[in-house]
């Protein structure tokens, strides 16, 4: 019986375990060449014979709404390396690039003389409005965007866009007792998502050729949502994890490389015209599980997990848990099926790809904040007392 | 003997990870052929036109048209005679004869066992009725009971261990038969963090179906493939699934449901088990040497099923979560699923032949309970003598 370690390559039996893939030593240092060498070999060897080929018929004049914080970080060094014109539109409190662990001083320097800046706030419209249609751009990728109305000056000024593409969210969905939530599903009008709806509407009904896509929870390397980073902090601090309830709800976390990858497999794929596509990772992990696989990836020892009614606390303002407390998670098959992109990070992978170049390194977001945690432990003591 | 021919380009494990980028469903009869040499093509041409008088056309379409006169197959159901799985027998052999195909289905034991007055035997005659030959007897000697006749294509919906299905699988290696289908089990994945169950993964060591799927791949079948099903629903079901929920809700009874409620399964209808198997028949190239979770594409919770059952009867819904173990009763025997997160995805079967999931079980949830009602079951007098000590538990849980 093949009774086989999680990181050993893909084997031809269909036994094997390959519930994680291996993962190629050039992913494990963001290098935005090696990437898109295999994109473009991607996009070539998997569009079908007589299809319309579209393909990034030369570079495009670029503007990304954000860009300096997280997904637009890994996205925009893409598509400086694929040639393209990248301008970010920032209002410049954070600096326009910054070196990214394990990225060799050349490529850095590279990708920093070829990116451009654009100064701005995007809630002042008419100046997003006048900048936009002085500089003229061909394509725009709205990462940061919230409500509808930020993006109506983008598309009032550049009436000749080739495409909009968005990043909305896959907390659009419905809750619901079937899952996963694929892109046809009800979505909810009501939910804290409900601007990224808003827009999704707004870009149908202006007849823009728009793509949206909808992550789960993205992790990775410079993540400013303390989501690994809220595991981390309690591995090192060797405190077990407070997990509310059962601990067994399901949900989907998706690395940032896999997901600036995304975003650049649509750049000019008339399949994703007007359609919306879930990405995240290709499998599903319980609470309870993803405190396991941080600590794997991080190399910490299995940890201790406490489970706690939320409800008999009072947490005021503070968060105790990163996640929504219920079943969350997606299907991505139909950007596998028709874009041929798929995830490249395992769970566990991902999860020290991101504890490899930035917390194992000594550098978070947020720093740690046991205060709901002591709330937690300290009734569990009391009552075992 | 032809040689097994594999179209799909990637290899089994890496169907949903970074190499397997798979063309655009809507091309992928054209892209199917791009990616297979001539030579292969006229081979599975050659084997389906030793059979028929009428020339088959060389349009590349006609490996995955439903089957034409041209693509006839004789096919052998060996169906077990009890259980969850019986029922899915029963709809591949209704789903291939309504496609024109010849089913012979052997169902194990007597005919005159008691076994077969319970559904789907009791609806056999409809298989008959469509052209079909049901017989009985013992798989073990499956050559003797049928005889001289010939079979392009075995399905064994019975055995859970080698020793049953060995024999089978056996003689149909030496009668020539082209193509074996295995009906194994999702209940052999290792279960893990996380979720779902995907072709590929670690089953467990001591399964015994694994080592049924092994010994199949081992022999030299033209085509084998693997089905690994959950739960289903559906009409001739052997098994009772939701039923259970209906008992106690048009009773009014409360739903005693073990842990926290929020354990995930799939539960198919049936239906979609047929079509994915027909459709392995139909595209026995494609589908050769592959493992298929043969599910639908949507899980649900314990809790929601009970919801959606509650719905379904247009009645008022009361769950009771209760912890096994404090009640001292085996939630095996109180509660019809494996208490756990046991959630398969039919990722293979999407990618490699195009199948997609029809179940939708708001709808087909309404269908059964509408049968449920016409059978006259919501009148039938009932015990529910481990809800009653669960309850039980529980009320003196409170009042302490």
């Amino acid at each position: 019986m093949a009774r086989l370690v999680a990181m050993q390559p893909r084997q031809a039996s269909p036994w094997a375990s390959s519930s994680s893939p291996l993962l190629p030593s050039s992913l494990s240092e963001f290098s935005g060449a090696a990437l898109s060498i295999s994109l473009q070999k991607r996009r070539r060897t998997w569009q079908p014979k007589g299809a319309l080929q579209v393909t990034a018929s030369g570079a495009k004049k670029i503007l990304i709404m954000g860009g300096t914080r997280f997904i637009g970080v890994f996205l925009s060094r893409l598509l400086v390396k694929e040639g393209h014109q990248v301008t970010l539109f920032t209002r410049g409190k954070a600096p326009i690039t910054q070196q990214l662990p394990g990225e060799s001083d050349q490529d850095y320097e590279d990708f920093k003389s070829k990116i451009l800046h654009l100064k701005g706030d995007r809630k002042d419209f008419e100046f997003v409005k006048t900048s936009l249609a002085a500089k003229g751009f061909d394509v725009i990728y709205d990462i940061n965007g919230r409500e509808a109305v930020e993006v109506e000056p983008i598309l009032d000024a550049l009436p000749k866009l080739e495409q909009f593409i968005y990043c909305s969210s896959a907390g659009v969905y419905l809750k619901s007792d079937l899952l996963p939530h694929f892109e046809t599903d009800a979505v909810d009008p009501k939910s804290r998502h409900k601007g990224k709806l808003e827009t999704e509407s707004l870009l149908d009904s202006r007849g823009v050729n728009w793509t949206s896509i909808r992550p789960v929870y993205i992790y990775g390397p410079l993540n400013y949502n303390p989501v690994e980073e809220w595991f981390f902090h309690r591995l090192k601090a060797g405190r077990p994890i407070p997990v509310p309830n059962s601990g067994v709800q399901i949900t989907q976390l998706g690395h940032v490389k896999d997901l600036a990858r995304a975003f650049v497999t649509v750049l000019g794929n008339s399949k994703a015209s007007k359609q919306v596509y879930n990405i995240s990772g290709s499998k599903y992990v319980t609470f309870d599980g993803l405190a396991r696989a941080c600590a794997k990836g991080a190399g910490f020892p299995e940890p201790e997990i406490v489970h706690y009614n939320p409800k008999e606390f009072d947490f005021g303002k503070k968060k105790a848990f990163p996640f929504r407390d219920q079943h969350f998670f997606a299907s991505i098959e139909k950007a596998q099926r028709e874009l041929g992109w798929a995830p490249e990070f395992g769970l566990v992978e991902g999860l020290a790809d991101s504890y490899n170049l930035d917390f194992g390194r000594g550098t978070f977001r947020k720093p740690a904040d046991f205060t709901t945690d002591d709330m937690i432990l300290g009734k569990s003591l009391v009552l075992q007392s | 003997m032809a040689a097994a021919v594999t179209f799909a380009a990637p290899a089994l494990p890496s169907l949903h990870s970074s190499s397997c980028s798979l063309p655009p469903l809507t091309h992928r009869s054209l892209s199917f052929v791009a990616f297979t040499s001539p030579t292969i093509t006229k081979l599975s041409f050659h084997r389906s036109s030793r059979r028929f008088s009428s020339a088959p056309s060389t349009s590349v379409f006609s490996i995955k048209a439903a089957a034409a006169a041209a693509d006839k197959k004789r096919v052998l159901v060996v169906n077990t005679n009890s259980g969850g799985h019986a029922v899915i027998g029963f709809y591949f052999a209704q789903q291939l004869l309504s496609s024109g195909h010849e089913v012979t289905v052997l169902t194990v034991g007597d005919e005159s066992s008691d076994k077969m007055k319970k559904p789907p035997f009791t609806r056999f005659s409809e298989l008959v009725s469509a052209g079909g030959k049901t017989v009985w007897g013992n798989p073990a000697q499956v050559g003797d009971i049928v005889g001289t006749a010939k079979f392009d294509v075995v399905l064994d919906n019975n055995g859970k261990d080698l020793d049953t299905v060995k024999p089978v699988a056996d003689w149909a290696i030496s009668a020539g038969v082209e193509q074996f289908l295995y009906i194994s089990s999702a209940g052999i994945y290792k279960p893990l963090d996380e979720i779902p169950h995907v072709e590929g993964d670690l089953v467990k060591d001591d399964a015994s179906h694994v080592l049924v799927e092994k010994y199949m791949a081992g022999l030299s079948f033209s085509s084998w493939a693997v089905f690994r099903p959950q739960y289903m629903i559906g009409s001739g079901n052997n098994k009772d699934c939701e039923e259970w929920f209906f008992d106690r809700i048009v009773r009014d009874r409360p739903v005693p449901i073990p842990g926290s409620g929020m354990q995930l399964t799939n539960i198919s209808h049936v239906r979609d088990l047929s079509s994915m198997l027909s459709l392995a028949v139909e595209n026995s190239a494609a589908a050769n040497g592959k493992i298929f979770n043969c599910v639908s594409d949507r899980a649900v919770t314990f809790d929601g099923l009970a919801k959606l059952c509650a719905q379904a009867a247009g009645r008022e819904l009361k769950v009771i979560h209760y912890d096994p173990k404090a009640v001292g009763i085996d939630a095996k025997k109180a509660f019809p699923f494996r208490n756990m997160h046991f959630y398969a995805e039919p990722r293979a079967a999407k990618e490699i032949m195009g199948w997609t999931s029809s179940t939708n079980l708001p709808e087909d949830l309404k269908e059964r309970f509408d049968e449920y009602v016409k059978i006259g079951r919501d009148k039938k007098p009932m015990q529910f003598d481990i809800d009653d000590k669960i309850l039980g538990s529980l009320k003196v849980a409170v009042t302490v």
